[in-house]
């Protein structure tokens, strides 16, 4: 191949609620670290369970 | 064989001689120094690239200074320099590149202090590693471009064949550096937390205790067995001082067993995030936290066992795959696995998730 092809990474933060077992995918935000908690819809705790790099072609 | 025939002579022709002999003799001549050059375009290429790095983590540092930047000061501690401790009488070695090492750390860890008074401890972790990262990549760019010129002043091209050789090599060091910058200045972790990562979730929910410098431990129990978790304090980004730690807990608990959990490198065809299981102190670095470690478990007859995950340099300081990090769960099952096959009920097992915790609480 004579031209790579662009990528693009993007940083997920994943989130899972204790109680009700929801999980939620956002895009990392400065502050996000695993372990930490959040508020959840259900009124509980949220806690960061993930935080990954997925990269793609670039569209 | 007909010789003239060979050699252009059976016309009888000076000219056709020419034509085979001059070739030869500019080769024989010159050969060397055509390769060289030839080289040379390769290597000069890749310093480019490597002083493209050096100049750009540099510069990112200081954009992630912000007003506080000082070039003056950066430059500075860019070009600070460790003398290793002489090997000529290697008995006792261990501890002197230990204080060798950390004098720097201290050193450094204190002069930013004092520079950037404003900065808490989470933000100093980040620029001492943004400056190391710096460091690396400038010192990288250094190196290979001495022996670089030393053998074009020299016109020396053996000289320049264990460089071209090692060259690859370097470069993907040096492209995985580059790219862990950002990881490291937005607290993202990073490959190599994968064993923090494992460790902190299963200290979640217990007391956290300082074990040594930038390093925690908690107390739980599993299974009738009692664990003793340690790794470096998160989120900032630090290895923490796990050979401190270990000897710390050693001297109070009676131990059976100590699981290191840790990022290692992959071989060239395996598969990333595949996790292993074997024997021995699974930690790199520059082999005194090991030494210390090894030192304590053999003086106590304690058994160690590794369980490392496989990745890439690049994935190792990047941030974390997905690969890797949906690994999380399946390492702790088999950190739970190794307890129970190695360790009795009542027993005490210490588990390190070593690695750099950067963006990994506990």
């Amino acid at each position: 191949m004579i031209f790579k092809k662009k990528t693009v990474t993007i940083v997920y933060t994943v989130r899972r609620c204790g109680s009700c077992g929801k999980e939620s995918r956002s895009e990392f935000v400065a502050g996000d670290c695993l372990f930490a908690g959040s508020d959840c819809p259900c009124g509980k705790k949220a806690m960061v369970e993930k935080i990954f790099c997925n990269t793609m072609p670039a569209s | 064989m007909d010789w003239d025939e060979f050699f252009g002579l059976d016309d009888g022709s000076p000219f056709m001689m020419l034509i085979w002999i001059l070739p030869i003799a500019f080769f024989v001549l010159y050969g060397q120094r055509i390769q060289l050059y030839i080289s040379s375009s390769d290597i000069k290429k890749s310093i480019a690239k490597l002083s493209k790095y050096a100049d750009g983590s540099r510069d990112e540092l200081l954009q992630y200074l912000g007003a506080r930047k000082e070039p003056g000061r950066i430059d500075a501690f860019l070009d600070y320099f460790t003398i290793m401790p002489t090997d000529l009488d290697p008995a006792g070695i261990v501890p002197k590149i230990r204080h060798t090492v950390r004098s720097r750390e201290d050193h450094t860890r204190r002069q930013l202090k004092s520079t950037y008074a404003d900065l808490d401890e989470y933000e100093l972790a980040k620029v001492q590693t943004l400056l190391e990262i710096a460091t690396s990549l400038r010192l990288l760019y250094r190196v290979v471009n001495h022996l670089y010129l030393t053998a074009k002043k020299q016109k020396n091209y053996p000289l320049i064949v264990p460089l071209q050789m090692m060259l690859p090599f370097i470069m993907e060091e040096a492209e995985s550096l580059s790219g862990a910058m950002s990881a490291f200045k937005l607290g993202q972790p990073v490959g190599d937390s994968i064993g923090p990562m494992v460790v902190g979730r299963m200290m979640l929910e217990t007391e956290k205790r300082p074990a040594a410098f930038q390093t925690v431990y908690s107390e739980t129990e599993y299974d009738g067995r009692t664990m003793y978790l340690v790794k470096a304090q998160g989120p900032a980004p630090s290895v923490g001082r796990l050979g401190d730690a270990v000897e710390m807990i050693l001297s109070k608990n009676e131990i059976d067993a100590i699981i290191m959990v840790d990022a290692a490198l992959k071989f060239e065809g395996e598969d990333s995030a595949a996790v292993s299981r074997g024997f021995g102190a699974a930690i790199g670095g520059i082999g005194t936290e090991k030494f210390q470690i090894e030192q304590a478990a053999s003086e106590r007859n304690i058994p160690v066992f590794a369980i490392i995950i496989k990745e890439s340099v690049k994935e190792a300081v990047t941030v974390m795959t997905q690969d890797i990090a949906d690994r999380a769960d399946d390492i702790g099952t088999q950190v739970h696995d190794t307890i129970k096959q190695n360790t009795e009920p009542g027993q005490s097992v210490m588990v390190l998730g070593v690695g750099n915790t950067v963006g990994v609480q506990q």
